[in-house]
């Protein structure tokens, strides 16, 4: 199974509304993925806590198998 | 749901070590990418961690971390009790400085603590290692 990069950014996008989100296919395989995520609910959170926003919005394609590995870069607007 | 006495038993295996590492395979053999590159920036940093295998009980031990630190997924590195993160955290916060602070060890060189992970390899040649695919289970 796997999940096109676009769908993922999709879920972030309507987790955190105003976010910038980008989300590459880092081995052409689709299942494991890097999101580059840039959300105004950032500010003032640790970053385990920014990451926990992010997996949360995908944990279900987590759980059922579609995204295997998901490396996530977190930072705030400037 | 994790069974409660397993949980329990994270829950003290936390409390009980002052870096604890719960990773895929052991730091001698680890058996994801990612398990291995905490390995290389902890064994870089010079500290003592106790490691422990999630394999042999994946799910269940999911389980038990989702409900502890709302984290399923492994490495999962904790600090004095508390999860610092995975493998994106802990790279991101050893090449700040920000690690080794938490540890109460010295900053390793940068070149160090790159080099560290892929002790004999190529950089040129060697492709990422990606062996945790061999660990599905969908």
């Amino acid at each position: 199974m796997a999940i096109a990069p676009a769908e993922v950014r999709l879920l972030i996008e309507a987790a955190l509304p105003g976010a910038k989100v980008e989300v590459v296919d880092e081995t052409g395989t689709q299942d494991h993925l890097r999101a580059m995520v840039t959300a105004p609910q950032f500010e003032g959170l640790s970053r385990i806590d920014q990451h926990r926003l992010v997996k949360k919005a995908v944990q279900a394609r987590f759980d059922d198998g579609s995204i295997h590995a998901l490396s996530v870069e977190t930072s705030v607007p400037g | 749901m994790a069974e409660p006495e397993l949980k329990d038993k994270v829950e003290e295996l936390i409390n009980d070590h002052e870096v604890l590492l719960f990773m895929k395979g052991t730091p001698e053999q680890p058996r994801c990418g990612f398990s291995m590159r905490v390995v290389g920036v902890l064994d870089s940093m010079g500290v003592e961690y106790a490691a422990l295998d999630v394999l042999p009980a994946l799910e269940p031990l999911r389980d038990a971390t989702g409900q502890i630190a709302d984290w399923r997924t492994f490495p999962q590195l904790y600090v004095k009790g508390e999860l610092v993160g995975g493998c994106d955290i802990v790279e991101e916060m050893a090449e700040s400085g920000e690690l080794a602070e938490l540890l109460g060890a010295e900053q390793p060189a940068p070149d160090e603590l790159s080099a560290k992970q892929e002790p004999q390899a190529d950089p040129q040649q060697s492709p990422p290692m990606r062996i945790e695919n061999s660990q599905r289970t969908r």
